[in-house]
């Protein structure tokens, strides 16, 4: 797996196709919309924080996170390491009595640090790697048993996998959806 | 989940069959996008797409085991059913490999596909076996959980499916303070150590709290909470011995599945301890 593509980062991949111009339109246009459309209505009671499953042990607090938004601060975010702390576990969303979603914040947050060029943190790269090449985040392992032996998908009875009918294809498509913004 | 959790499809192939499910697999299914969406939403959307036309193309309703998954896909079909403009852009997209999304099929969770479709009724007529006494701790798994406005296979923040579904197995299920909490799985990318402490502070509140082991239903958590239990107890300071299976693999041995069949060998925690093998009475 992941012969072609090794060489290539996320960074190369999102500035590949489109200018740096109407990359920063679109995302200037993305911060619009959250700052006008979501944090307005969050009057700081700390209710996502206090249930946050990253704010012990990684001092995530989402209410924080929106009260920079609506300052403005997004560089300051971007530039952050914290906005890759959360667990996307929703629990901020589902219990937000104003409706703000601060893991979607968080989500916008992390997609614009990619799309500026940030090192992304950990085994993003290679997950997106391995999509783009086989269209799994990995490929089928070989796995341990309780009785210390290793066994393959295979052994087990389980189908063939059929994976992409057309890898080329599938490569080139999604290859286009990767440098786009939503 | 079909390159890794193989006991969870295992026991899925096993047991549903058992209770009227065709299942059919689909060609060119792929990865559903959703944990790469730190990365790239359009990405995300695009793949769920994709697979939630697939699904159109064959006129088939979806079985989604993952809850991750689950999520990803429901996301897709809010936003394609709601936002005109961007299916139109999808759309575009997926014609260049020759696909479209309409939206006719249904997806579901294996929780409510039991518990909503299949019925708690006919569980109670497959079971052949009786389980030990035991009483085990229900993970759901964030992601069947919340957020509700996607329309969640369970209640949010009082889920029951699993509950009922394992009484009928002669499994009993008490509540407990962390039954909503993450398992840490989706920091384990990138902050490793924080993610298996996480896991290993759920371990350890389900030791402490006298749970016979965990039942749960989706593939990330299981990794987190059976292939990595020794390594997330030490990360907590604890010594972990707690067995974790999947609802489908503890259904399979009620129902007097060959334990083999369900892939148990696969679970690396100590679930010989809930002395579940033996004949079927």
């Amino acid at each position: 797996m992941m012969k072609k593509r090794d060489h290539m980062s996320i960074t190369d991949m999102t500035s590949m196709a489109e200018a740096q111009s109407d990359l920063r339109s679109e995302i200037n246009q993305r911060l619009e919309r959250l700052i006008l459309g979501v944090s307005d209505y969050c009057y700081q009671c700390a209710k996502c924080t206090s249930g946050c499953e990253s704010h012990k042990l990684l001092e995530l607090e989402p209410h924080q996170i929106v009260a920079l938004l609506k300052r403005g601060l997004i560089d300051e975010m971007v530039n952050s390491e914290i906005i890759w702390t959360c667990m996307s576990c929703f629990k901020c969303k589902e219990r937000c009595p104003q409706k703000v979603p601060p893991v979607d914040i968080l989500f916008a947050l992390k997609n614009l640090a990619v799309l500026t060029g940030k090192q992304v943190p950990g085994d993003y790269t290679q997950m997106l790697q391995s999509v783009m090449s086989i269209g799994y985040i990995q490929d089928r392992q070989t796995v341990p048993t309780r009785s210390g032996d290793t066994v393959k998908r295979e052994d087990l009875g389980l189908p063939v996998l059929s994976g992409l009918q057309d890898p080329n294809g599938f490569q080139n498509i999604i290859t286009a959806s990767a440098v786009e913004k939503i | 989940m079909p390159t890794e959790q193989y006991a969870y499809e295992m026991s899925i192939r096993e047991t549903l069959p058992l209770m009227g499910v065709e299942i059919v697999d689909l060609p060119g299914f792929s990865c559903c996008g959703e944990p790469l969406k730190s990365i790239n939403q359009m990405l995300t959307l695009h793949m769920s797409a994709r697979n939630l036309s697939i699904a159109d193309r064959e006129g088939i309703d979806l079985l989604v085991p993952c809850p991750m998954c689950h999520l990803a896909l429901s996301e897709a079909k809010n936003i394609l059913d709601g936002n005109g403009e961007m299916k139109k852009r999808i759309n575009a997209k997926l014609r260049e490999e020759g696909l479209e999304y309409i939206g006719k099929q249904r997806l579901f969770h294996i929780i409510d596909l039991v518990h909503d479709e299949i019925g708690l009724d006919t569980i109670r007529e497959r079971v052949k076996k009786t389980l030990p006494d035991l009483n085990m701790a229900a993970h759901y798994g964030c992601h069947i959980l919340r957020p509700s406005e996607m329309g969640r296979p369970v209640d949010s923040e009082n889920p029951r499916k699993m509950e009922a579904i394992l009484l009928s197995l002669g499994v009993r299920s008490e509540d407990y303070a962390e039954k909503l909490d993450c398992c840490g799985g989706p920091l384990l990318p990138n902050h490793p150590e924080t993610s298996l402490a996480k896991t290993g502070q759920k371990l350890h509140a389900v030791s402490e709290q006298g749970f016979d082991g965990m039942v749960l239903a989706c593939p990330w958590c299981q990794k987190m909470f059976d292939s990595k239990q020794t390594k997330a107890a030490e990360s907590v300071g604890s010594r972990a011995h707690v067995p974790v299976l999947y609802l489908t693999q503890l259904m399979g041995l009620a129902f007097g599945i060959d334990d083999a069949k369900l892939g148990l060998n696969l679970n690396l925690s100590p679930v010989d301890d809930l002395g579940l093998k033996g004949e079927v009475e």
